[in-house]
């Protein structure tokens, strides 16, 4: 029975072809609004998580007070985070880098050699020894400037031998070895504190504090903090996984503002649908009240209505849901440069979330008009014209 | 003298009907008493404003009194919600209007049809093919809309519409209003064919060449019914007044 009058509501949108058209070309729009939107967000918030290799167990600590971390420091900090953490100092500069074809300046890691398997990880040649005066390239910037291992390198003033390039890492908090170049931590105060100033910018630049439980992560942190920091900040701890979550967090706002967008544009075409069901009850006033004097109950009267915004809801959504999938695709390579994104699972979720706004928008906004026509009297009704 | 009590199609007891304008109230209907045999075939004839549409609308549940009782085959329908008299109008009444009223969008089978899917009756496609049939018209009429036919197709399609749902009372307001004379006559033929076949028929009017067509005819002046052509199965229902002859012309 209900299919007969699916068909009957059919029937009466296509007396208004054009009206009824308009009425889904809006519902289109919304969905593919909210659809594409969610799917950028979602995406941003993909290529970030992708992009920073966070770990979650990590602290970096650094020097507040003074310019660097002294031996005396990275002791108190090592006494504080106890034996179920590895700290890990770590000195940093940048120095020009010769690349034959241009100069460039380019970040230069100190890390003891004991160290430097905990944090990166090898993609061709071999790891730095104690006290070697080699180094070991990010694998961005052998990429870029088609360096292998075995070639020299002209770093500041020195001219340094390629060891082995390093396996692609991502961002990071911590440190950024992509494009970067790591040297042993002896080898690094050899080669290049001795063109420091006389400011004795000595010392560590950071620290990285590797907790092994991540329980233990607040505590280890707190006891840095309470430690060093009692009469003075000495230093400032980072927690890594904070600071991921907060970021989440603004993903997550940026997110909903975008989908906030998305919903304006569907609210609008509700509206639209509104609009077209009021001239549609109106114009069958008599009509209505026709159909109730022979029979048809209220509640029939509402159904046959609603099945008229549902039909144009589902046309609208399904059609929006499709031209999604271009939408995103768009929407993507143009902001993105990189359409991967469409397929994760949750971007194709924000497809069926907007073909599912689309229909409930369809089916709310012509919930009033159908009441309306159901709740008319039926002899002022048949009256009308 | 009655040997057998036949059955009361409808029997309205005291009903009054005041509208209230925003100029003051309208005493559409004031304290009408009458009683409708079941097999009648009667029609109700009077000047506008005299309330015949009211009672029209009355006896087929479209409207309610505001005082007074409705009996509908010995139902009491004044007591019933809503969507009691709406169940009373899709299985027990059948309406046909002076314009025909059908569905636009609906071909004349599809017409027909509607109130038995109301019902969810199955066999809607084969019992409105019949209906079209008993009321004279071919089958591929019933693939037109109501735009591509007559007039009197489309008051023949109305009145299969009616019968849909093998209801007891039809009820015709002004039936053949927008019909010439030729198919008024018809029509009029179809309805009286209908009644010998057992339907109760309540015909307003104001044509009297259609009132003669029927067996019984009431007048009705300012809410009242001024002759009842002496029908009732009950005696003192009958309201005061002198019975006039039904081929009087106005």
């Amino acid at each position: 029975m209900r299919a007969v009058f699916l068909r009957f509501a059919l029937r009466n949108l296509a007396r208004h072809k054009f009206r009824s058209t308009l009425a889904v070309v809006g519902i289109v729009i919304g969905v593919l609004a909210i659809s594409s939107l969610g799917i950028l967000g979602n995406s941003i918030k993909l290529s970030f998580s992708e992009a920073f290799s966070a770990v979650g167990n990590e602290l970096v600590v650094h020097p507040k007070s003074e310019s660097t971390i002294s031996e005396k420091v990275l002791r108190e900090v090592e006494r504080a985070s106890g034996a179920g953490s590895e700290v890990i100092p770590v000195r940093q500069r940048t120095e020009l880098v010769d690349f034959g074809a241009e100069k460039k300046p380019v970040v230069v890691y100190g890390l003891r050699s004991e160290d430097i398997p905990l944090l990166l990880e090898l993609e061709e040649g071999r790891l730095l020894k104690r006290g070697s005066s080699n180094c070991l390239l990010g694998s961005e910037i052998a990429e870029e400037h088609d360096l292998n291992v075995g070639e020299r390198l002209r770093v500041g003033t020195q001219e340094l031998r390629i060891a082995g390039i390093l396996k692609e890492r991502g961002l990071g908090f911590d440190i950024n070895p992509d494009y970067a170049v790591v040297v042993e931590a002896k080898a690094f105060v050899r080669l290049f504190n001795a063109s420091l100033s006389a400011a004795g910018k000595e010392g560590y630049n950071f620290l990285i504090v590797r907790v092994n439980r991540l329980e233990d992560v607040e505590r280890v942190k707190s006891a840095i903090e309470s430690r060093l920091n009692k009469r003075e900040k000495r230093v400032s701890v980072l927690d890594l996984k904070r600071l991921m979550e907060s970021f989440n967090e603004a993903f997550a706002k940026i997110s909903t503002f975008l989908l906030g967008i998305g919903a304006v544009s569907l609210l609008v075409a509700g509206v639209s649908i509104l609009n077209v069901m009021m001239m549609s009850v109106v114009e069958r006033t008599k009509e209505i009240g026709i159909m109730r004097a022979i029979g048809t109950s209220r509640a029939g009267v509402l159904r046959m209505f609603l099945y008229e915004s549902l039909l144009l809801g589902f046309a609208g959504s399904a059609i929006g849901g499709v031209l999604s999938f271009g939408g995103g695709f768009l929407i993507l390579s143009f902001w993105m440069q990189q359409t991967s994104y469409l397929l994760a699972s949750s971007s194709i979720l924000c497809i069926f979330f907007g073909i599912a706004f689309g229909i409930a928008t369809s089916v709310l906004s012509g919930l009033y008009p159908a009441w309306r026509a159901s709740t008319l009297n039926p002899i002022e009704a048949l009256r009308h014209e | 003298m009655n040997s057998a009590q036949p059955q009361e199609a409808v029997r309205l007891v005291e009903v009054t009907k005041i509208y209230r304008m925003p100029r003051g109230s309208v005493k559409a209907l004031d304290r009408v008493n009458l009683s409708i045999s079941a097999g009648d075939f009667i029609s109700i004839m009077g000047p506008s404003g005299s309330g015949k549409s009211t009672l029209l609308n009355i006896i087929g549940c479209l409207d309610v009194p505001t005082s007074g009782e409705v009996f509908i085959a010995g139902k009491n329908v004044s007591k019933l919600s809503e969507s009691g008299r709406t169940r009373i109008r899709r299985e027990k009444i059948g309406f046909v209007f002076q314009q025909f009223n059908l569905i636009p969008t609906l071909t004349a089978l599809e017409n027909i049809a509607f109130p038995m899917l109301l019902r969810g009756e199955r066999r809607h496609e084969e019992k409105s093919r019949a209906l079209l049939r008993a009321v004279g018209l071919s089958e591929e009429l019933g693939e037109h809309k109501p735009a591509e036919l007559s007039g009197g197709e489309q008051q023949r399609v109305a009145i299969a519409r009616a019968l849909a749902n093998d209801p007891e009372i039809i009820l015709a307001d002004e039936p053949t209003g927008n019909l010439d004379t030729k198919t008024s006559r018809e029509i009029m033929g179809l309805l009286k064919a209908l009644n010998e076949r057992g339907k109760t028929i309540v015909v307003v009017t104001h044509d009297p060449l259609v009132a003669s067509l029927t067996r019984k005819t009431l007048r009705m002046l300012d809410g009242r019914i001024l002759s009842d052509g002496g029908a009732t199965t009950d005696g003192g229902e009958t309201d005061s007044g002198a019975t006039e002859r039904k081929t009087q012309t106005f």
